[in-house]
């Protein structure tokens, strides 16, 4: 197994809050791994760690280097897009694809082209003048068109309509994805990723809740929808959440005896919203 | 060879962001200059209707000995580039000021750091812009507008029935002209290299308004030691940090900022073309300390620039 990224004992403090309060992380290639986290549970402070924009305390190695050191250098295998639209408002759309171009030795033109010919953003137009959705759209465009390793997003489809987004998860899995890369995706938007995801992470407070496989996943949880007069029953063996919903109870278990469950109403695979809640609790 | 290459995009970049100031100012400037001139003479053929006078002062410089020709000429074309380097050398100012500072606010930085540059390059380039780019466009704006003041200097000649090309543009020199100035702006660019490297320095870490932050420091510091004097009798001290700067931003190798030596008192000065016109003169800046000095201290800022432009995200 060849770890992309590699942590062990990653902090960030800020003053009194750690952002980020020892973390052990392996992601090895091939594998889409989704980040999930409530607001400053320090998602964007690994981001920015594993991307070489922050400083911080214990070990991490991307690609076999030190962030810190050689963003540089690793810059040339990891791209990355960030939370909001951070193309440069003054440039114009053929301008930005030439200096890519020049700056970045992996970076096609051909293919960024291609990309954009299934928009309607032109190459003399300025960014300042598109839509937050085109200047994604334009982002999207260049970064896949560089053959990188580790690609990073961060929340790349906030404030973009549902039809865009559906959009841009397609293209990133059809198009972009082999086992020789690795996708880390940062979302609130947890539905939508779901079903492409390979891997996942949650984290809270700064530490890791939960660092597993899907398949994994989906071995270990259970939800059992119970009917009302079972559910002391169910109660019993210790769920790890409850939620009523149309007067039915549902309960999430870990690791639980799935013939005792069954007998007590209908078993569900639950989904990552509900894990979330669950693992997160409701106040998160 | 390709650090080379990159830093050549990048520079293009500079221009791409800030048309305005480094390609179409110079170029407005040099218009003006031009505009200026024509409508000098507009006015002066309205006073010499029959062009008698005009004609008559045009044979008079013909009959000029040659070096009194070449000095009329080239220091004309030399001093009304005055005005375009001034202006320069303000933009210059403004530009380092924000270079590190503006991709820090509007988060582009979050884009220029997913590039595989580092940040010694990017600091590099933004210095490189203020030394050589902006010079070298802002000295093709001069050329221009030489080119064009010579052009309707020679219709005046044509009309006085001189030619042009042996009174007005061999006595010019252009070639010679434009490279003092080429080079004259090369080391003009060394001799302010502190004040680039402390702006560069600002505009890396500063939280906001790094150009008052630039500036509010250096004065600051010579207001307290100026305070510091009055209250120990008067010995003003000798270095002062706010003069040393101002200094040095006053004075220099091009027209305006030209040091005229008046060791001999000025009876003894002669105005020659080697005030301006030598390179010898620009070169002799090399050997002193004080360019050595500010190099030394250009260094250190700079590095200082880099150090914190590693640290820099969009916060």
């Amino acid at each position: 197994m060849n770890a992309i990224i590699k942590a062990r004992g990653l902090r960030r403090s800020f003053g009194q809050v750690h952002a980020l309060d020892g973390i052990d992380l392996d992601i090895p290639s091939g594998r889409i791994v989704g980040l999930i986290g409530p607001n400053g549970a320090g998602k964007t402070t690994a981001l920015k760690a594993i991307l070489g924009l922050s400083s911080y305390q214990g070990e991490l190695s991307v690609l076999g280097l030190d962030p810190a050191r050689q963003r540089d250098q690793l810059m040339q295998d990891v791209c990355f897009i960030a939370d909001v639209a951070v193309l440069p408002r003054w440039a114009r759309v053929h301008q930005i694809i030439d200096l890519t171009e020049r700056l970045h030795p992996n970076f096609s033109r051909k293919q960024c082209l291609h990309y954009l010919e299934a928009t309607r953003i032109r190459p003399q137009a300025r960014i300042r003048t598109l839509s937050k959705g085109m200047v994604v759209q334009l982002h999207l465009a260049l970064v896949m068109a560089i053959d990188a390793r580790l690609l990073v997003l961060d929340e790349p489809t906030l404030g973009l309509d549902i039809l865009f987004r559906k959009r841009f998860y397609s293209n990133l899995l059809n198009e972009y994805f082999d086992e020789e890369r690795t996708i880390v995706i940062t979302t609130h938007q947890v539905e939508e990723v779901e079903h492409i995801l390979t891997d996942l992470v949650f984290i809270k407070d700064g530490q890791l809740v939960l660092n597993q496989s899907m398949e994994a996943i989906h071995e270990r949880y259970t939800e059992v929808m119970v009917r009302p007069d079972q559910v002391e029953q169910a109660r019993a063996l210790a769920p790890l959440h409850e939620r009523v919903l149309f007067g039915r109870h549902i309960l999430l278990f870990d690791e639980p005896d799935r013939e005792k469950l069954a007998s007590l109403g209908e078993i569900h695979r639950p989904s990552v919203a509900d894990l979330f809640v669950g693992l997160m609790g409701d106040n998160a | 060879m390709s650090t080379l290459a990159n830093l050549w995009s990048l520079m293009r970049r500079e221009v791409w962001e800030s048309p305005f100031a480094f390609k179409w100012t110079p170029l407005g400037i040099g218009g003006l200059i031009i505009l200026f001139t024509i409508v000098v003479l507009v006015l002066g053929s309205r006073f010499d209707a029959q062009m008698a006078f005009t004609v008559d002062a045009m044979r008079m410089f013909a009959d000029m000995p040659p070096e009194q020709k070449r000095l009329l000429v080239s220091g004309a074309l030399f001093a009304s580039s005055n005005l375009v380097l001034q202006v320069m050398l303000l933009i210059i100012l403004f530009y380092l000021a924000g270079s590190l500072y503006d991709d820090r606010k509007d988060r582009s930085i979050l884009f220029w750091k997913s590039l595989p540059i580092s940040d010694r390059v990017t600091v590099l380039s933004k210095l490189l812009t203020a030394c050589i780019m902006v010079p070298a466009l802002f000295l093709g704006a001069i050329i221009l507008t030489h080119i064009v003041l010579l052009l309707i200097a020679s219709s005046y000649a044509l009309m006085a029935e001189i030619n042009p090309l042996t009174h007005l543009w061999w006595p010019a020199s252009l070639p010679r002209l434009w490279s003092v100035m080429a080079l004259g702006l090369l080391v003009q660019a060394l001799w302010l290299l502190p004040i680039y490297g402390w702006l560069l320095f600002c505009s890396s870490w500063a939280p906001r308004l790094p150009i008052l932050i630039a500036i509010a420091i250096p004065a600051g510091l010579s207001i307290a030691q100026h305070s510091y004097s009055l209250i120990s009798g008067f010995r003003l001290p000798e270095l002062n940090l706010g003069l040393i700067m101002l200094k040095r931003l006053g004075s220099g190798v091009l027209p305006g900022n030209t040091t005229i030596n008046l060791g001999n008192g000025l009876e003894e000065l002669q105005f020659s073309e080697d005030l301006y016109l030598s390179f010898s003169g620009v070169l002799s800046h090399l050997l002193r300390p004080e360019m050595w000095i500010g190099l030394l201290i250009a260094a250190v800022l700079i590095f200082g620039a880099i150090f914190f432009r590693r640290r820099a995200t969009d916060q």
